[in-house]
């Protein structure tokens, strides 16, 4: 396949901006014929996934709209009931087959969630705050006078700040962002681990077909997509969740269980998720964090757990072992090729350090926005069988240790060996670390697509 | 080797359902109704009747005809589909089913062609037996461990994960102490029935991605 063409591919799709503050504007649309001029307006200001050769810009803008959006835009009936049925239903009326139930139940989400009111998602990442404010402000003017929409909320979220400097540390502590999948066709330097695996061993790019509507998929299929194809080409489908940590709640639980356990509290911390908190694999370094190795990227994402089947190095249900498998089901990792999903996303709320008083109720969590092909099939059935149940993992009925919904019957087996340093271990009784708090399922068209959007032009015959 | 895997057999009964314009509503659609209102769990009659590890029941309509090119076909009959995988011997088998659900059977396989009925122990054996089709390609995730023993197996593993995260820590000899007395309770404890076991799953189950 040959380079995409990165001018029609909205940015936020092709690649983390790396910026260190976002607002998330979510608009009701007022009005069809107002609403695609508004688009109109807006749609020469998206970011799109061009090389940034002149460098970073001060801040971007990128647009996604619900199916309910889009209806309200006015696309003919016969394009609206061609898209996929998970995107038609959102993500509230998933939360069955999500499980997002109890604590994660859609009754006590926002309330701007909370009814269906959401059409439209408007995300802008910034330099610093100063940038973010003047780019918000020019375009909330540009909405308020189109008349085309009214804004209904926001989300701000920021890269957590330690010592002055941003980071890409999470509320708990741990590094995160390493575990993002290449695609063919995407322009960014390879990175071993990060892609699928072969059969010599060697890892290779995912099909583009995983990421992008309007390519073929693993599977060799088109993903299933809205007529005219033009709409739906070089488009993609995001899933927004904004996931309250409690904080109060991890600290104490950590160091509850750290008391029982011989191997220490950040190796235990280490155990939960995979990774010790700086970001080192606990597949290629059991016993102890490794910095420099986080900071090779021809080592931080490279490696397998077909040495550990017993998960005596890194635990069989913990976190980044759960959500990317890699070779551990066989096939040379063949039935994982098509569960990839594309995060992006920034922390939210203010950090506290550890030692510092914190609580629960302070609002404080990760927005996790997945960018897939197919939601179904990637971030749901990742959602409901690798983080709401455990058989794939050998696991019975037990939920993922960091954002499993547990309602405080959670177990999660630290496997070990006969080392008194690395013991083997059962938490159990674990309560919900992490809880929903809304979130939907967004169409991310192309550029072009916006253009037909805009002009009326979504012709499905 | 057809019908076997490890110790247990796996069996496919494939009954043509009853073909009469006067039955209303007809013999398929009688059997699909008390079909979708069988018990699941342990008033299932294959929890009831002993021996099934799995069961399932099918009716068949007749083959889809998918458009062209391919040629359309279509079956003689409707049939009604049991698939089971279970301990021991087909004779045993279908003799057990015959003696713990016989009105359950009747139900369902009174709708199909030439059924004698389970108060007949041996024709019912008969019966099924000349319905009988091998099951060629047959795979059992567990085909070593009768049925009694796979609920056994799982009762235990849960009664141990819940001992060891209630003991973590505890001083070695209180430590022993608990275990005997835990493993002395875990024999005398009855055998879980089959359809009582398992955690209820607040998730929604059956769709594209199960």
């Amino acid at each position: 396949m040959s380079k995409l063409n990165a001018t029609d591919i909205q940015g936020f799709v092709l690649r983390g901006y790396n910026l260190p503050v976002g607002r998330y504007l979510f608009l009701h649309l007022e009005d069809a014929t107002r609403a695609r001029k508004m688009i109109g307006q807006l749609l020469g200001q998206v970011t799109t996934g061009q090389r940034w050769d002149g460098g970073k810009p001060d801040s971007t803008m990128n647009i996604a709209f619900t199916h309910k959006g889009l209806a309200a835009l006015d696309l003919p009936l016969a394009t609206l009931i061609t898209f996929p049925v998970e995107f038609q239903d959102g993500m509230k009326e998933r939360s069955g087959i999500l499980g997002d139930t109890g604590l994660n139940a859609p009754e006590r989400w926002d309330d701007v969630w909370r009814g269906d009111r959401v059409h439209m998602w408007l995300g802008v990442n910034a330099k610093s705050p100063e940038a973010l404010e003047a780019r918000c402000a020019k375009l909330l003017a540009t909405i308020q006078e189109s008349g085309g929409a009214t804004l209904l909320g926001s989300q701000d979220a920021a890269a957590v700040v330690i010592d002055g400097k941003p980071t890409t540390r999470e509320h708990f502590g741990y590094t995160d962002g390493f575990g993002n999948p290449e695609y063919l066709g995407v322009e960014r330097s390879s990175q071993p681990g990060q892609g699928k695996l072969l059969a010599d061993g060697t890892w290779a790019p995912l099909a583009t077909g995983e990421l992008l509507l309007g390519y073929a998929d693993e599977a060799g299929e088109l993903p299933v997509a809205p007529v005219p194809h033009l709409l739906a080409a070089n488009g993609t489908f995001m899933v927004y969740r904004k996931l309250h940590q409690n904080l109060a709640t991890f600290r104490a639980y950590l160091d509850e269980q750290a008391a029982l356990y011989g191997g220490g509290k950040e190796k235990l911390a280490a155990k939960f998720i995979g990774r010790w908190r700086d970001g080192t694999p606990l597949e290629l370094s059991p016993d102890k964090p490794d910095f420099p190795l986080t900071q090779d990227p021809k080592r931080s994402t490279n490696f397998t757990y077909g040495a550990d089947p017993e998960g005596t190095r890194c635990p069989l249900g913990a976190h980044v072992r759960r959500v990317h498998p890699r070779d551990d089901f066989g096939f040379h990792g063949k039935l994982i090729d098509r569960r990839r999903i594309t995060r992006r996303g920034l922390p939210y709320g203010a950090f506290v350090p550890e030692g510092e008083p914190v609580s629960d109720s302070e609002d404080r969590g990760v927005i996790f926005m997945a960018l897939n092909a197919s939601i179904s099939r990637q971030f749901e059935f990742v959602q409901q069988q690798w983080i709401g149940y455990g058989n794939d993992a050998h696991l019975g009925n037990d939920k993922d240790m960091l954002i499993g919904n547990h309602g405080g019957r959670g177990r999660f087996v630290v496997q070990g060996d006969t080392r008194p340093e690395n013991p083997p271990f059962i938490c159990s009784n674990m309560p919900n670390f992490v809880e929903l708090r809304g979130g939907e399922y967004f169409f991310l068209p192309s550029i072009t697509a916006l253009g037909m959007i805009a002009l009326s032009l979504v012709d499905p015959r | 080797m057809p019908n076997k895997s490890g110790s247990l057999y796996g069996l496919t009964i494939l009954s043509p359902i009853i073909d009469d314009e006067k039955a209303t509503p007809s013999h398929d659609l009688q059997i699909r109704k008390y079909l979708a209102g069988l018990a699941t769990d342990d008033g299932s009659p294959f929890a009831l009747a002993p021996g099934t590890h799995l069961a399932r029941l099918v009716v068949m309509d007749d083959v889809i005809y998918v458009g062209m090119p391919a040629c359309e076909e279509h079956l003689k009959s409707k049939y009604l589909v049991l698939e089971s995988n279970f301990d021991g011997e087909l004779d045993d088998y279908l003799g057990g089913l015959a003696d713990h659900v016989p009105e359950q059977l009747d139900s369902i396989w009174g709708h199909c062609v030439a059924y004698p009925g389970a108060g007949n122990r041996q024709a019912f054996i008969d019966y099924m037996k000349a319905c009988q089709i091998d099951t060629t390609f047959y795979f059992a995730a567990i085909n070593d461990k009768s049925l009694p023993e796979t609920l056994r197996a799982l009762h235990t593993r849960t009664a141990v994960a819940d001992f060891i995260a209630n003991h973590q820590g505890m001083e070695p000899a209180r430590l022993q102490a608990e275990f005997v007395q835990f493993v002395a309770q875990l024999r005398s404890e009855p055998i879980p029935g089959p359809g009582t076991g398992g955690i209820a799953r607040d998730i929604k189950t059956g769709g594209r991605n199960e």
